[in-house]
């Protein structure tokens, strides 16, 4: 026994010193299969500039030893206009990606196993708001077997929203309703415990920002038993808390947001007793207008869009109760949706945020490097002009990287 | 007797409440261990694997989220199938009609999830024997999605490694053609990696009395505490 262990142990130790070892991808659901090696494809999910074309999932060469690395290799059409391309998740055998639109409530269904080159559209679910009497789908997160949908509003596109749960293969299971209008998800496992953030109808995000109500803008975040899908807890913080991401550690007891409204960084956390605690955490400046948050695999860094200032923040959060401002990048007009590699180094940035909102035509998929000491540098020849593409101009969002 | 499994790193076992281990969480703790260790002569993709599931079940030792009133809802009917056991005689899902059953999909030279949720399940079993709902009105399957390497005498031998040789817990196999499409039903799809491992979902399913999914689990983070709690509650509706 005492071998056993001895020979345990030197293994372990070997598993840690091998080279190439990866680490989880993050912002995913916790239950999809990491990426185990470098990215060679991406997954953009684009819309056309006009009100005239189909959205389309944008195929991009990211595979550093490719002759076609960083060009758009090819389209694939959705079949019908003025869907709103939003946000995308894979289900949790990375198998399929579920691309969500915010403005015709349907949901399109890739296949990206068969042949991830060439990713083929398996369905489409037309009629979502009839099944689940919800509307506006934002953000689709995995779970075993199923795929859960943050819905902002009701069946009318106004009032409160919920979570729609349907199987992977795309049939419908149930909805949950919320309070407010959710926005995205994240489920921490070993707590079994689903934080849902919020921000405003469909209504409300598909109308010019003149015509915006703030009475319709939401400040809370739900925390759910996510086992009895059931809200145990609402947190209140500054208006429109978008992105939510909760530490990769297992058991870290704590997450951040961001504030859109606000331009703030907020911390949730839980204490001891179960009970959550939420506090702001920083201030990204005036005007920032923050669009997405993402982290680093090893806890350490935060990177925030400033939507309004065309900057990317990265925050060291080494100290989680005092994060600080590490390096900034400027020059990325509207940015918006980013997608860090699953080894830290590069961050992929968009620059669409929602056809109703969106104020430079300049649309583009950029690339920075990061390097071990967290500062970030602009890739000067990586660059995807998509107001440029074939068959006119594109607004390109979420990414995904396989 | 808390005899809740505690994972480390690369290791398994399982205490009670005064340190010691059971005979069948000793022998557990070394097959787990063994299993995993040869892992580490595989791909560094499937090392990869193993120590994410690991980091992921490690965390497991101090779970606070068990769910008193899980929310159970009917996902799909369980699709149907006919499979050969391990004495080589058919055995139709719709025998089981009228218990809950868990349903696993493994593959005996799995080196990383397979023996961690077996390790799981047989220490699962041991809590429905001691809640007197083994044998009366729970069953296990592992069906192998490795047919070709997975024999019937490999499936029995695997089983003896976990002490889950029991009449309650059928292990499943059939040829590889009639087979598949009892995997495809079950979203089960198999990839065969250069080093022989088969990457696979190893999702995990609860069927509850009258034929239909009710839970679906996924292996990183199989709580076995949670899944007692989840078959009380099926096993508590009107039959």
């Amino acid at each position: 026994m005492k071998y056993v262990k001895k020979w345990v142990a030197a293994t372990t130790l070997a598993t840690i010193l091998l080279p190439g070892v990866a680490v989880p991808e993050t912002c995913v659901s916790p239950y999809i299969k990491g990426l185990r090696q470098p990215e060679k494809v991406m997954y953009l999910w684009t819309l056309p500039a006009s009100s005239e074309g189909a959205d389309f999932l944008s195929v991009i060469d990211v595979n550093l030893a490719s002759p076609t690395y960083s060009k758009l290799l090819r389209k694939v059409e959705v079949g019908s206009v003025g869907n709103e391309a939003h946000h995308m998740g894979y289900t949790d055998d990375r198998t399929k990606i579920w691309a969500a639109s915010l403005n015709t409530n349907r949901f399109f269904i890739f296949d990206v196993a068969t042949d991830p080159m060439n990713p083929r559209l398996i369905r489409t679910i037309d009629n979502v708001s009839q099944l689940t009497g919800l509307t506006g789908p934002h953000t689709p997160y995995a779970i075993p077997g199923r795929i859960l949908i943050s819905m902002a509003s009701g069946p009318d596109g106004t009032g409160p929203g919920g979570i729609a749960e349907f199987t992977n293969e795309g049939e419908f299971i149930a909805s949950h309703p919320a309070p407010n209008h959710p926005y995205e998800t994240v489920i921490k496992p070993e707590f079994n415990r689903m934080i849902t953030s919020s921000w405003v109808s469909q209504k409300t995000f598909m109308s010019p920002p003149s015509k915006w109500d703030p009475k319709d803008f939401t400040d809370t975040m739900e925390v759910w038993d996510l086992k009895e899908r059931r809200i145990i807890q609402e947190l209140k913080g500054d208006p429109i808390p978008l992105a939510a991401r909760w530490m990769l550690t297992p058991n870290a007891t704590y997450g951040y947001d961001i504030s859109n409204g606000a331009s703030t960084l907020w911390m949730f956390r839980m204490e001891p007793n179960g009970s959550f605690s939420y506090r702001k955490a920083a201030d990204f400046g005036t005007g920032c207008g923050p669009g997405d948050l993402r982290q680093s695999s090893d806890d350490r860094y935060l990177y925030v869009s400033c939507f309004r200032t065309g900057e990317i923040q990265g925050w060291d959060i080494s100290d989680p109760e005092h994060p600080r401002l590490a390096d900034t990048v400027q020059g990325i007009v509207q940015a918006n949706m980013m997608h860090l590699t699953w080894d830290n180094r590069r961050l992929y940035v968009t620059n669409s945020a929602i056809s109703s909102i969106d104020y430079s035509p300049r649309y583009m998929l950029r690339l920075i490097y990061i390097g071990p000491d967290g500062r970030m540098k602009l890739d000067p020849q990586f660059s995807i002009d998509f107001s440029k593409v074939p068959d006119g101009p594109a607004r390109p969002h979420d990414m995904l990287l396989n | 007797m808390d005899r809740r499994a505690r994972t480390t790193c690369c290791s398994i076992s399982a205490t009670t409440p005064e340190g010691g281990t059971t005979r069948r969480e000793h022998r557990g703790q070394l097959v787990v261990s063994a299993l995993l260790g040869a892992s580490l002569l595989a791909a560094s993709g499937a090392l990869s694997f193993a120590h994410e599931a690991n980091q992921r079940l490690s965390a497991g030792a101090s779970w606070r989220g068990i769910a008193a009133h899980p929310y159970l809802t009917v996902i799909e009917a369980a699709p149907a199938f006919t499979l050969r056991d391990t004495a080589n005689h058919q055995f139709a899902l719709s025998r089981l009609r009228g218990r809950v059953v868990l349903l696993s999909f493994l593959y005996t030279s799995c080196t990383t999830t397979c023996p961690l949720l077996t390790q799981r399940m047989a220490l699962l079993s041991d809590q429905l024997k001691k809640s007197e709902l083994w044998p009366s009105s729970v069953s296990f399957l592992s069906i192998t999605v490795d047919p070709d390497r997975d024999t019937a005498a490999t499936l029995v031998n695997y089983a003896r490694l976990f002490d889950a040789v029991d009449p309650n817990w059928w292990f499943l196999r059939e040829q590889t053609s009639e087979l598949r499409p009892v995997l495809a039903a079950y979203d089960e799809w198999t990839k065969k990696l250069p080093d022989g491992d088969i990457d696979h979902p190893a999702r995990v399913y609860l069927i509850d009395r009258r034929g239909d999914i009710r839970e679906i689990y996924g292996i990183s983070f199989f709580d076995d505490r949670q899944v007692l709690i989840d078959i009380r509650t099926l096993l508590a509706e009107p039959k």
